[in-house]
């Protein structure tokens, strides 16, 4: 039984494909107006809109009259201040309408107005001895210290935070109550005998070495690459979601497949059909763009200015080449996958996510942009972008970009070909037994949906409810009620068998000894993990890792109870969950490889903060695999109890700190520990029962 | 020796259910096509009718058995295949868009029909079927006779020499349906070899040569319909159909009953 | 046979209704999209979301923290020691070999230093103070990391400079109260629900208003055109039950998959918001506390419901000429631009109802529920508010019964074009027999 023959193609035919296949959308007149015409207009409306309601509040708060009130025992001090500040502000004013103005209201009970929305500042003028005194007060009331601070008079602005006209006239005075200020100490210092004025001493001036083009190109190098992305993703939508989804469900996909047009060949034209509606969109989207601009209804920011050398916009159009492509395989694929329109528009939005993220990569803070980030795909070619918008053109580095995507849309066309063959998805037809008697055949299709939602009500309940449970009470409804809760939830409403899905089985006496083994090299394999992802992934602030190293343990526990809580607890409950009901869910979804990956990143995800989730990970990842070489949740049971319990008790007991540095023949002799370990339960392996078959091959 | 259009042996389709394993929707089916024969397919819904008709039409590829079509294989040689053969097919649409013209002009480019020849091509369909009056009209436009009209003849657009039509009066009133057996009748004058499918009996009495009675992936009887009714001594087809489906059942069932003469047992498999 | 239609009875029997309303909401809850968009997005896509956010922020901060700026000095002078030893001990700053001031601006602008830091004799009038000195600092405005490198240095010199010149006056015999002078102040007197009030009346309303409509779409584009599609619409059509009655069950479910939707969402952004928002700002400083007023909650559900019958009505009327589920979806989607209307108006500060923003369909509903968020009840124009929406409601219906009247729109004329049927049948008005289309060949 020999496979199709690689296809030879044949050029007309694909050209036919292709002609009909724009025909066919061009025709569509509805969905050519409402999703390519209409936003033509529609946006920059939008936008100008938007823009014009801006202006008019900026006008609004510029216009306003606002009003004040001086209160305090330096009121006539606080008025001199005041009045200097006013005068500035009228002498030098920097809003385009003129000065603001202000004006003051003498009442007796101004705080009382401002509360009211009455008045929009209440300059408050303190002798320094007052000052002391309410500080004073508003300390114990809060039961806060206060630090000693020089004694003067104090000008307190009291304003209303939620009115944007309170803030900008607080703000405004305080301004040029701190121009007054300036002014004042000069004065004294001059007086007092200081030679220069003190913004001669030490004076710095900064020179910008970049020309503006190269400012404008770097700003529109970051959002250029992520704006055509956008554009072509929704654009080439526009033709991928009937391409398959829409054929399969009208029928002629069938029609199609009968002719003597080669599978590859009509792949091909539905490729090229995406990219040309693709790049047309965002053509047209681009320079209706520049057209508004043109018409001053779209505005640039100031000082905003573009050089483009002719090579530019070619350069990047070919570095935008290899996008296209992976684009058009991404949509084709979805199109493949997805059964109807509807659903095909459902899995859009992630699919974006997955594009438009690697795409603001250039965004990112002191990222290193020569760096080997040029090799990712996507993300490459929004750095190179960039580069180019900057005026630098290093062609090592573009290549690499190219290559890069280049490589990712080789592939991903390959695979949109090779999986579009595949009948499964093409005639496909998904009744089967479980969806006809449900129960426990039911379990594997809905585990990954349940933990899901276990994640949600975890992360809610940590955030909203954690600082308010303390450590014991997380614990209780963390691990025991929503994971271990969940689990039998599970069991209950699937009607599976606890026994089996909890793994509960004897095991050979030797995976006893490798446990123990594993235990101390897993865990200081586990802390070199950590300490590279610390270094090279995910840099975590330092005091992020202090406070959460105090929030686990800050709450002045005993020890036996800390070794509950936290070895013995997890180590039941959170086996349970996760090398139980996970496991036995997931068994039958992917190889027994693939399980552990998966069982061991929802672990991870599970540890919420960033820092933690790779380490936990890698640490599900070893359960899992036991348990599936054992067959048995015991042994897995007995190594995370093992593992918690060497990172808890010689810290508290003061044996070693968080700063004790580990040998780096311990590493060494952690990974011996691990091979060794996974040998002996690897030779007396009982695997776990009823795992996913390996489709056989014909029927791929 | 006459040559056969169509040969196909042993050919088996399974497909892979996750829970149940392998299921086999076509289980080791012989039978041949001579050239300028109309050859019925008839079976119960699920029977396996249509798999084995897609397996021909390349559309699925066969897990085991051998298939070929006008001296073309089916694994080695499917785009061949293709171009010599004319699929028909409920479930086959057309594209709502295009009108009748461009539709007609499509599938004989698309199945390779010399290009220079298309229009004239595309003119005669449309003079023979009489659908001139609206063949630039869009065919979502078009009442669903008129749609039959033209996807019968995008069906013949590239004058293949094979046809297969499955189950192609399923839902036409009786003048249409008339009108379809006129048609293969037609096809069957001009010399084109046609494969049929079919649950209704008096179709296949009318229009086959010869028919082979398909049930549970099986071909269980093949023969000319006088042949059929010597070896089951029932006259109509019908009752020729329940006959060999109900032995193929107590087949199965372990049952010792004899039914039938010797001769249903040569004809079977 | 048409005029016998025109006077038949409209009857509604309730109970049908809520046959045929309990049949729709099964029906839509095993659809995996209106599922998914109605129920698991709010549910997920929140705390999600703002997890992303935080763990992003969490990152970007770490990485800003992390790397370190590559500067250069230039004839540094050797009377600041403390200035020179700030430079080089600040783990964040990485001191480059000095290089000409030319090369060393080429090296900026190629990427591979981040500032120049020269120094320079003071100008005549600085040269009155000893030892004074000045700084040009070069770096590359258009990359972040030079511009970080900058400010870092800029940093270090305005405190080196405030400690030189406090220590220079205090030896000048200057008082330290004269040097300070005095203090200012900013003093928010808004208390922490004030300050979440402000933020959830920014977000919340034209959020729910989005939601609801969003919420409403494929609903109702589902039970009208998708109904067509699926050829069910006509096994619906054989029932007993009278059209009114069926069609009021699913005007009734679009609905409340409407509501149900802008609730949820609302509720799961203010769950989520509360529980990461509050902690991350406190961190920045501002006090944030999320609560609402008991009141608002009643107000935002009236008008919730008020939302969802209008955009259902305008939704189903459109959709309900498609034949096909993407045409319903290009002829129901210009409302959810309507809905946008909130957003693209915009936050005018200090405003609350007014008798002409009460008069703006949809945007009056937005406005009347950031009032309800911030405890502003103005009950009059609140009622004002409802009464435009009820009108609008009343209008789509009114509408909706004259164009139900129609068989031809039941059996799927018009080739599915909602102005054909308008040209056709309201503006030429002739009440006669539609045109013969091809009728038999109705999908």
């Amino acid at each position: 039984m020999s496979g199709e023959p690689p296809s030879r193609g044949n050029r007309s035919v694909l050209l036919t494909l292709f002609r009909y296949e724009i025909k066919r959308l061009i025709r569509d007149t509805r969905t050519v107006l409402i999703a390519i015409v209409a936003p033509l207009v529609l946006i920059p409306g939008m936008i100008f809109v938007m823009r014009a309601v801006e202006r008019s509040e900026e006008r609004r708060l510029d216009d306003t009259v606002y009003e004040y009130a001086v209160t305090g025992d330096e009121a006539e001090w606080g008025r001199a201040v005041l009045a200097a500040a006013l005068e500035r502000e009228a002498n030098d004013p920097d809003t385009t309408t003129g000065a603001v103005r202000f004006e003051e209201r003498a009442d007796a009970d101004a705080d009382s107005l401002l509360g009211a929305g009455a008045i929009h500042v209440v300059v408050e003028a303190l002798s320094p001895e007052t000052y002391e005194r309410i500080r004073a007060e508003e300390a114990a009331e809060a039961d806060t210290e206060t630090e000693s601070e020089l004694s003067l008079p104090t000008l307190r602005l009291r304003h209303r935070g939620q009115s944007d006209f309170s803030r900008n006239a607080a703000e405004r005075l305080g301004n040029r109550m701190a121009e007054v200020r300036s002014e004042l100490r000069d004065s004294v210092y001059r007086a007092g005998g200081f030679p220069v004025a003190i913004q001669q001493v030490a004076a710095v001036t900064t020179e910008n070495t970049a020309s503006a083009q190269r400012e404008g190109g770097a700003l529109l190098g970051l959002a250029l690459t992520p704006f055509l992305l956008f554009l072509m993703l929704s654009g080439g939508s526009i033709m991928a979601v009937d391409t398959i989804s829409g054929e399969k469900e009208r029928g002629t996909l069938e029609t199609l497949l009968t002719t003597a047009a080669a599978r590859s060949d009509i792949v091909k034209a539905k490729m090229m059909g995406i990219i040309a509606v693709g790049i047309s969109v965002a053509a047209i989207n681009i320079l209706n763009l520049l057209l508004y601009l043109v018409l001053g209804v779209v505005e640039l920011p100031e000082r905003f200015v573009i050089a483009l050398s002719p090579m530019d916009p070619l350069l990047i159009l070919i570095l935008f080449l290899p996008l296209t492509v992976l684009v058009a395989s991404a949509l084709l694929l979805l199109s493949g996958y997805a059964k109807s329109y509807k659903e095909y528009q459902l899995y859009l939005f992630p699919l974006l996510f997955v594009f438009l993220v690697p795409s603001l990569v250039a965004m990112l803070p002191g990222m290193d942009l020569r760096s080997a980030i040029v090799l990712f795909p996507i993300a490459g070619i929004g750095v190179a972008v960039r580069e180019i918008m900057i005026g630098e053109y290093d062609w090592t580095f573009l290549m690499l970009a190219f290559a890069s995507t280049g490589g990712a849309a080789w592939w991903g066309a390959r695979l949109t070909e090779r999986t579009l063959s595949m009948e499964r998805l093409i005639s496909a037809s998904d009744l089967d037994e479980a969806d006809l008697t449900g129960g426990p055949a039911l379990f594997p299709r809905h585990v990954l949906r349940w933990f899901g939602v276990m994640w949600v009500t975890f992360l809610v309940v940590s955030l909203w409810f954690g600082e308010a449970l303390g450590v014991r009470g997380q614990i209780v409804v963390n691990i025991l009620i929503i994971m271990f809760g969940g689990s039998l939830l599970m069991i209950r409403l699937y009607g599976l068998d606890a026994k089996t899905v909890f793994a509960f089985r004897t095991v050979h006496p030797a995976v006893w000894l490798a446990v123990l083994i594993g235990i101390p090299s897993g865990y200081i394999v586990g802390i070199g993990l950590s300490g590279l992802v610390n270094t090279y992934l995910f840099p975590v602030p330092q005091n992020v890792l202090e406070a959460f190293g105090e929030s686990l343990l800050g709450d002045d526990m005993p020890l036996w109870q800390l070794v509950i809580m936290l070895t013995v607890i997890p180590g039941i409950f959170e086996e349970l969950t996760f090398r139980g009901a996970l496991l036995h869910g997931l068994r039958k979804t992917f190889g027994p490889v693939a399980v552990c990956l998966v069982a061991g990143a929802i672990f991870g995800l599970f540890h919420v903060s960033l820092f933690r989730i790779l380490p936990t990970a890698y640490l599900g990842v070893l359960f899992a695999a036991v348990v599936l070489m054992t067959g048995s949740i015991f042994p897995a049971m007995l190594w995370h109890f093992g593992n918690n319990f060497i990172a808890l008790v010689p810290l508290q007991l003061g044996w070693v700190t968080g700063e004790t540095p580990v040998p780096w023949w311990a590493y060494a002799a952690g990974l011996a520990g691990l091979v060794v370990t996974f040998s002996i339960v690897w030779t007396v392996r009982t695997p776990y029962p009823d795992l996913k078959e390996k489709r056989p091959k014909e029927f791929l | 020796m006459v040559e056969s259009m169509i040969q196909v042996e042993g050919l088996e389709k399974s497909f892979w259910d996750e829970s149940r394993g392998e299921i086999r929707a076509v289980d080791g089916i012989d039978f041949d096509c001579r050239p300028g024969e109309v050859f019925g397919l008839l079976g119960a819904n699920g029977a396996g009718k249509t798999t084995t008709l897609r397996m021909l039409a390349t559309i699925l590829k066969p897990t085991g058995g051998r298939a070929s079509l006008n001296g073309h294989d089916v694994f080695s040689e499917p785009e061949a295949v293709r171009r010599s053969l004319g699929f028909f097919s409920a479930s086959t649409a057309l594209y709502p868009r295009l009108t009748g013209r461009e539709t007609l002009e499509f599938f004989a480019r698309i199945n390779q029909y010399p290009s220079e020849r298309v229009p004239e091509r595309v003119g005669a369909l449309i003079e023979r079927f009489g659908i001139a009056e609206y063949a630039n009209a869009r065919v979502e436009k078009l009442s669903s006779g008129m749609k039959q009209k033209i996807s019968i003849a995008r069906t013949i657009a590239h004058d293949p020499p094979v046809l297969i039509f499955d189950e192609p009066t399923v839902g036409l009133d009786v003048l249409a349906a008339l009108e379809m057996q006129r048609v293969v009748g037609e096809l069957r004058d001009e010399g084109k070899t046609i494969i049929l499918s079919t649950h209704i009996m008096s179709e296949a009495e009318k229009l086959c040569d010869r028919i082979g009675i398909i049930d549970r992936g099986r071909m269980l009887a093949l023969g000319t319909l006088d042949e059929h009714r010597r070896a089951t001594g029932q006259h109509y087809l019908e009752d020729i159909f329940v006959h060999f489906v109900m032995a193929n059942l107590s087949d199965d069932e372990g049952a010792t009953a004899d039914i039938g003469s010797p001769s249903t047992s040569e004809t079977i498999r | 046979m048409q005029k016998e239609n025109l006077r038949r009875p409209a009857t509604v029997n309730w109970q049908d209704i809520w046959i045929l309303y309990r049949r729709e909401l099964r029906s839509a809850f095993r659809e995996r999209t209106i599922v998914a968009n109605s129920i698991l997005m709010p549910i997920f896509l929140y705390p999600v979301m703002l997890w992303v956010m935080f763990t992003a922020m969490m990152f970007v901060s770490g990485l800003a923290d992390r790397a370190t700026s590559r500067i250069m000095l230039v004839d540094a002078p050797s009377g600041h020691a403390v200035l020179m030893d700030t430079l080089e001990n600040r783990s964040n700053l990485d001191i480059l070999a000095a290089v000409g001031s030319d090369s060393a601006v080429a090296l900026i602008q190629a990427g591979e230093l981040d500032a120049l830091l020269t120094f320079l004799p003071p100008d005549t009038e600085g040269d009155r103070f000893a030892e004074n000195f000045r700084i040009v600092i070069h770096y590359d405005r258009a990359v972040e990391r030079s511009r970080r490198a900058s400010d870092r240095i800029e940093g270090i010199v305005d405190d080196y400079r405030d400690a030189w010149v406090d220590s220079e006056a205090a030896q000048l015999g200057i008082a330290a109260t004269d040097r300070g002078q005095f203090r200012i102040l900013q003093d928010n007197v808004s208390s922490g629900e004030d300050m979440g009030a402000l933020l959830l009346g920014i977000m919340i309303p034209s959020f729910l208003v989005l939601m609801v409509a969003l919420g409403c779409l494929v609903p109702a584009i589902d039970s009208t055109a998708g109904e067509r599609e699926r050829s069910t619409w006509e096994t619906l059509m054989t029932v007993s039950a009278s059209r009114l009655s069926i069609v009021t069950a699913k005007y009734l479910y679009v609905a409340t998959l409407g509501i149900t939707a802008g609730v949820l969402n609302v509720t799961a952004m203010f769950v989520s918001l509360g529980a990461v928002m509050g902690p991350l700002l406190a961190g920045v400083g501002a006090e944030f506390q999320f609560s609402l007023p008991f009141l608002a909650l009643p107000v935002m559900i009236v008008a919730a419901v008020a939302l969802a019958l209008f955009f259902a009505a305008a939704m189903m009327i459109l959709a309900a000429f498609a034949r096909s589920f993407k045409d319903g979806q290009a002829m129901a989607q210009p409302v959810v631009l309507l809905a946008l209307l909130p957003m693209v108006l915009g936050q005018q500060t200090d405003q609350t109802l007014t008798p002409t923003i009460a008069a703006i369909p949809v945007a009056n509903a937005a406005m009347m529920i950031r009032d309800a968020i911030n405890g502003v009840f103005l009950w009059p124009l609140i009622a004002e508010t409802l009464a435009v929406l009820l009108v609008m409601v009343a209008l789509c219906l009114l509408l909706a019964r004259a164009v139900l009247q129609f068989e031809d729109l039941l059996l799927g004329s018009y080739d599915g074009s909602f102005w054909r049927f308008a040209k056709e049948r309201l503006i030429n008005r002739n009440g006669s027999e539609p045109t013969a289309r091809a009728e038999q060949g109705v999908v």
